[in-house]
């Protein structure tokens, strides 16, 4: 389990690295074994690929881009805003829930 | 002994093993042919990629440098390979956007994809699951041996 520092958490890409790579790896094996595989590789291709994971008052939070659905849409799946926007949900409450297990939050 | 070289030996990641070998003209494009040899930033970014992100070699992926402007400090990096469909390349776009802009100083935008443009297959395309060059050990004079190194 990684130490969680807050403050180093500011430069994340330097001290956490690998634990953000596990932590999304993880979500998206998880997603990818339970919903539409071609929409989570979308998903995790075109639209967490400009994400960034906050930590916010004591909590993660992952910031996305606008227009989600454009850019799945560009990608050349085709999905309704309501399909999309339920697994996209989904698929940021497993990353951060990844997260806290990453840094050994949970219990926090 | 004589030529026996098997015409084509045709593997799959041909165009990669091309990359590989020693004189390559990287794949940069809207760059001016004069950078080409002795390209001082080009060797930054590469060595900045293998010194940093050695994951993506390890994940069985690719990076190469597709495009640099050195007068905007434009750099767009392509991953490939594994990269397009492991889960772990956002968080690679993402830190090498970060860090490459911080730790080299001609640089200003960082585009990094892993090629899902529109054709909707999210594989890259075969391109060569390694970084190739990555015998060099350290990252001051890439120029020193093989001159310029592969693209990655």
């Amino acid at each position: 389990m990684t130490d969680f520092d807050p403050e180093k958490f500011e430069d994340k890409y330097v001290h956490y690295f690998a634990e953000l790579q596990r932590a999304y790896k993880n979500a998206f094996e998880t997603m990818n074994d339970a919903y539409d595989s071609e929409l989570v590789h979308a998903i995790d291709q075109r639209v967490l690929n400009e994400s960034e994971p906050l930590y916010e008052d004591g909590a993660f939070r992952i910031d996305l881009p606008e227009n989600p659905h454009d850019r799945v849409t560009d990608a050349g799946v085709l999905v309704d805003e309501e399909k999309l926007s339920g697994t996209l949900d989904r698929y940021v409450d497993e990353i951060e829930a990844e997260l806290r297990s990453v840094f050994d939050l949970d219990g926090e | 002994m004589a030529h026996k070289r098997p015409t084509g030996a045709a593997t799959p990641r041909s165009g990669a093993e091309v990359q590989r070998s020693k004189t390559v003209r990287r794949q940069t494009v809207g760059m001016s042919t004069e950078a080409q040899d002795g390209d001082d930033l080009q060797d930054r970014i590469t060595n900045f990629l293998r010194r940093n992100f050695p994951q993506i070699q390890m994940h069985g992926g690719s990076a190469a440098i597709q495009n640099l402007d050195r007068e905007t400090g434009e750099v767009t990096i392509m991953l490939g390979g594994a990269c397009s469909g492991c889960g772990i390349s956002p968080m690679t776009i993402q830190a090498i956007k970060t860090r490459m802009v911080k730790e080299i100083p001609e640089i200003e935008t960082v585009h990094a994809d892993t090629g899902m443009d529109g054709g909707g297959g999210g594989d890259a395309g075969g391109m060569s699951p390694s970084f190739p060059g990555e015998t060099t050990e350290d990252d001051g004079d890439a120029g020193a041996d093989e001159g310029p190194q592969a693209p990655f």
